[in-house]
């Protein structure tokens, strides 16, 4: 792959200094000429699509990154005409992960994606008026008065696309997204495989998917949205509430950015203990996405146990942090107090444990014939699909897409550890399956290094009384449990951001339960969808 | 000692002396028909407790342990609740066949129930087919399991009940070899003769090879038929919601539960009846070990068949509540595979172990 | 026909390994917790965030000078400080607490007013028992009745 400066000049555009990652402008009616173009020299993977209103018109920001060159990050900027005419071409044909950001950005913005596909709500009911993310947009619950009659299945799968007529008026067709006669299964939302209020609806043929069509929004809160009318501090709360399974990596995430912007040295000590934390987080995640999956394949006992070593480690967090799933132990700065007493004890004693847990899981569960047919010849995801999906973590990692951030970008100080990305190529389920299991070998390896020699350069950085962001653009990316987790803050100088986007995970492994199930059964449907290990509260937001 | 055989001949002597034969016949028939009711309810009940508390000890759990002491009365209460329940009925059902389905699921474990052999003379029918009667009427079973989830108008059931049918009717197959190829041991379908036929020796030590295979594709095929995990597809929780089963409430899901669990307890007395000797205790055939067989001989039959059962059922919970479930392709497979080549093979193979030993 | 009793086998195998571990588990002790028997013998984390509270010293004063930084951090308006202005002995007029108002039912335990208040005046107890009847009984008056502002006492340097 080209250096990225000869990139950007051989689209034509230009760098815009300044910035943290390469950045480009482009006009709305050459974006899909750069897009191709970027997708060509490597730019391969969609990372992340964020809708913006900038008052005088909509803008949209992509970031991009790419397989071959690991560390090219480069950000492209589209602004719409105005207000009103707010159009902008659609890219879902070239980086697959679009389809969904594009439909987010058009329910919150009302950003009209030309030639997109399925333009539907993704979010909020399909009647739902007005655009919520809008400045202008008015909050009056009479507008939108709370619903008495459900949302009517011909809605749900009116998929509308825009496209411009000889005049260049913007002209709406529809399209069906199922026969007449296909036989749709509804699974979710309220379901015991969907792991939270995810919708569903299955077009099966006997036992065989068709096709899957995932509604969201049944646990959206618009946490994006109030935190533009929170403090930096008050935010922090919030993100744990995003992907509670990772909350402290969603914390970390949320720190580090807000330290970036303001130029923060973080002490060395609360560098280590926010990576034990981190790592810790990941084991209790990952076991629990391992007791999940085994418990969607029909082994309850085996989530039992998954459940009863997590506990361990909410023991652990609930001695130093005071919390068990929603630990709020990061602050901006550093840690909430010091670490208790008894924190490194704890943890010493929970690595062997653990160690010979995971022992026990193996004979129980991976050598077994019965999961091993299930999970075998299953749900292959490509290397390039993972990452047209933009699907990271552990799923991306077990497609052979070398896609952890903590080896990428490495902060907090993962750069001086000694740990291993675990990457299988196959991309099938037993994969991520296995991958899982081997990060927590992994994890365990990294809180080792640490636990035994903290440093000793106290637990907080002083921090002003009131945080003001200055003004610019911030992105950072972590590596959390489910894959990669970016924090963009858009901050006009205020206390408050003028815009946050979270970068969420899930939606990207969501969006890949189509193309994995299509001609599976809905046995299978029930255990890919638990390999990819998703949490729904991520992805609604 | 009083065998329950020389009871219950004392009592129709009695009766039959003092009352006319169709009135006599009639008082028996309530009788025994409202005895084997309750020990069907009460073996459910045991069943759902014993179940619960061993599932937990495997899960690291200590199990309902709230109502009575150590939890005993639990299902005793869940009985009671499940009574009181409302029975929801529920618009564009096909209500007749909603209704009947239930019936015939328990009807089919019941009749099969009535055919074992509790104990020296404790048997209710005893005919010359009574293997095959077993065989026939546990078939019943699959019919209800249709019905309700057809009639449901519900995808989920019906999703359960199309399973459901393609597994039992398929282990169904590999369960009847395996019983013939016993049958092929014993000589008999009748259930007693084949109980007598073990006096010196259980089935599965006289012809210790092809007895332990058909015993073990029994208990493999036996517990596919029993819906439960590994095989628990018709159900399958974090699929199917609860599968064919989904709509009913209320005692119309009790008569369900109650069925799937006496089927469990009919699939391990049959196999303790057939491969591991009914009632017999258990003998060495041999002049040195007189002080132990008559030792083991003291302890009652009843005792024995109700322990061998039960270790079974203890077998098939351990099994249930350690291995993932199926799926439909891989549980076909297993059955015509894999249980059908290896049982026909089997039965060749008991059949010249008549004819040579 | 090797491969296929040799994978017959070595899957039989390994279903018997799986049924040796939930076997050693079944003997293990349980690690269920049998909460309201426990209560009282089960240690708690000493940070862990059950509840907010006031504490107050023996004479019934609290440390709490109705400043309202912790209201103004609260992300979700838990917090309401009523204050009332007091005349004190030298005829000067202070601003003091009249009541402390906390509402457990919209509080997301983040610590914010802990970490920020700074007379420490407030802090958490690990009680996690908040069930009530009423919503109404969820807003709780954390400082009691008729207390106080504790008064620093000068602290007396020793002299030389």
């Amino acid at each position: 792959m080209k250096k990225i400066q000869e990139i950007i000049s051989a689209v034509g555009a230009s760098n815009i200094e300044g910035q943290q990652y390469p950045t480009i402008c482009v006009e709305p009616n050459q974006l899909r000429k750069t897009a191709e173009q970027l997708k060509k020299e490597g730019f391969d993977v969609l990372l992340n699509l964020t809708g913006m209103d900038y008052n005088e018109c909509f803008g949209v920001i992509y970031h991009l990154t790419s397989t071959a060159n690991k560390n090219a990050m480069l950000v492209v900027k589209v602004n719409t005409a105005s207000r009103e005419d707010a159009t902008i071409p659609t890219v879902s044909d070239i980086w697959q992960s679009a389809n969904l950001y594009e439909r987010e950005a058009y329910d919150f913005f009302g950003i009209q994606f030309i030639n997109h596909p399925d333009l539907r709500r993704l979010f909020l009911r399909q009647d739902w008026k007005g655009f919520p993310f809008r400045k202008d947009y008015d909050a009056d619950p009479k507008l939108n008065p709370v619903p008495l009659v459900n949302q009517t299945v011909e809605d749900m799968e009116n998929m509308p696309s825009l496209r411009f007529d000889k005049d260049g008026k913007v002209i709406t067709d529809h399209k069906g997204l199922f026969d007449k006669n296909e036989y749709v299964v509804n699974i979710g939302p309220q379901h015991p495989a969907t792991h939270g209020v995810l919708h569903l609806r299955v077009s099966l043929d006997g036992e065989i998917i068709n096709k899957v069509d995932p509604n969201f929004g049944y646990i959206h809160r618009g946490i994006e949205k109030m935190c533009e009318s929170k403090t930096y501090p008050q935010i922090l709360q919030l993100t744990e509430r995003l992907d509670y399974l990772s909350g402290t990596i969603n914390r970390h995430a949320f720190c580090l950015c807000v330290e970036k912007a303001l130029g923060l040295e973080v002490p060395k000590r609360a560098q280590a203990v926010r990576i034990i934390f981190d790592e810790l987080t990941r084991i209790a995640s990952h076991l629990l996405g391992w007791g999940c999956m085994c418990m969607d394949m029909g082994s309850i006992t085996a989530f039992i146990y998954g459940m009863r070593d997590r506990e361990k480690i909410m023991d652990i967090f609930e001695e130093t942090g005071g919390g068990r799933l929603m630990v709020g132990y990061n602050v901006i700065g550093g840690l909430a107090n010091e670490v208790s007493p008894k924190f490194v004890d704890q943890v010493k004693e929970f690595i062997p444990y653990m160690r010979k847990m995971i022992k026990e899981y193996h004979i129980l569960f991976t050598n077994n014939p019965i999961a091993k047919g299930r999970m075998e010849n299953i749900g292959f995801l490509t290397k390039e699909a993972a990452a047209s999906l933009g699907v990271t973590g552990p799923t991306g990692r077990a497609s052979g897409w070398s896609c952890d951030v903590r080896k990428i970008e490495p902060y907090a100080g993962y750069d001086q550890l000694n740990f291993e990305e675990v990457l299988r190529s196959e991309g099938g389920t037993f994969d991520r399956y296995l991958i899982r299991l081997d990060e927590i070998e992994q994890s365990l390896r990294i809180i080792e290094q640490l636990i035994d020699n903290l440093p000793d350069d106290g637990f907080k950085a002083k921090t002003p009384a009131i945080i003001k962001l200055p003004e610019g653009e911030y992105y950072q990316r972590v590596e959390n449990a489910r894959g990669d987790f970016g924090v963009y803050i858009n901050s006009k100088g205020d206390k408050n951001p003028y815009r946050v986007k979270f970068r969420s995970p899930c939606m990207t492994l969501i969006s890949a339960l189509d193309p994995l199930c299509r001609n599976e059964k809905i046995a299978d449907l029930i255990m890919i969808g638990a390999s990819l290990d998703y949490v729904i509260p991520c992805a609604d937001r | 000692m009083i065998t329950f055989g020389e009871i219950i001949n004392n009592v129709h002597q009695g009766l039959t002396d003092a009352l006319p034969a169709w009135l006599a016949a009639t008082i028996e028939y309530v009788i025994i028909g409202a005895g084997f009711l309750g020990l069907y309810c009460v073996l459910a009940l045991i069943l759902i407790l014993l179940e619960r508390k061993i599932c937990a000890r495997f899960q690291c759990r200590i199990g309902p342990n709230r109502v009575g002491p150590w939890g005993l009365f639990q299902s005793v209460a869940d009985m009671v609740k499940i009574l009181l329940k409302e029975i929801i009925s529920i618009n564009n059902t096909d209500k007749v066949l909603f209704k009947t389905a239930m019936f015939l699921a328990i009807a089919g474990s019941f009749c099969t129930f009535g055919a074992l052999q509790f104990g020296d003379g404790l048997a209710c029918i005893d005919f010359n087919v009574g293997l095959f009667y077993i065989l026939a009427i546990s078939s019943l079973g699959v019919v209800g399991i249709l019905l309700a989830g057809w009639s449901s108008n519900n995808k989920y059931t019906l999703i359960g009940a199309m399973r459901s049918g393609a597994q039992l009717i398929s282990y169904e197959l590999s369960a009847g070899i395996a019983i013939m190829t016993m049958v092929v041991l014993a000589g008999s379908l009748n259930i007693s003769d084949i109980i007598a036929g073990q006096s010196k020796a259980w089935f599965i030590f006289q012809a210790p090879i092809p007895a332990l295979i058909a015993f073990i594709i029994y208990l493999i095929a036996g517990h596919a038929e029993t819906n439960r995990g590994p095989f628990d597809l018709p159900e399958a929780e974090s699929e199917l919601t609860a599968g064919y089963h989904t709509e009913y409430s209320g005692i119309q899901f009790g008569f369900f539960y109650l069925a799937e669990y006496l089927n469990m307890f009919i699939i391990a007395g049959v196999a303790a009846t057939v491969f591991l000797g009914g009632w017999q205790p258990f003998q060495i055939n041999a002049e040195w070990a007189e002080g132990f067989n008559s030792v083991m001989a003291y302890i009652p039959s009843w005792i024995w068949f109700m322990g061998k059962t039960f270790a079974l059922v203890l077998l098939s919970l351990w099994v249930r509540w350690t291995f993932p479930r199926l799926r439909i392709d891989q549980l076909l497979k297993l059955e015509w595979k894999i249980l059908m080549p290896i049982s026909l093979v089997n039965l060749l193979i008991m059949a010249g172990w008549v004819l040579i030993f | 026909m090797i491969q296929y009793f040799k994978d017959l086998f070595s899957g039989i195998w390994n279903l018997l390994q799986g049924m040796r571990i939930t076997m050693i588990n079944f003997i293990r002790k349980p690690i269920t917790e049998q909460y309201p028997e426990n209560r009282g013998v089960k240690v708690y984390a000493e940070r862990f965030r059950g509840e907010l509270k006031m504490p107050h010293n023996d004479a019934n004063e609290h440390k709490c000078t109705a400043c309202g930084i912790c209201q103004m951090n609260c992300p979700n308006g838990t917090i309401k400080v009523i204050s009332k202005q007091i005349t004190l002995e030298d005829g000067k007029t202070k601003k003091a607490l009249d009541k402390y108002l906390y509402d457990l039912g919209t509080c997301t335990f983040c610590g914010l007013c802990t970490m920020n208040c700074p007379q420490k005046a407030i802090t958490w107890s690990n009680n996690f028992e908040h069930s009530v009847f009423r919503r109404e009984t969820l807003v709780k008056q954390l400082n009691n009745e008729g207390s106080q502002l504790e008064v620093k006492k000068a602290v007396v340097t020793p002299q030389q």
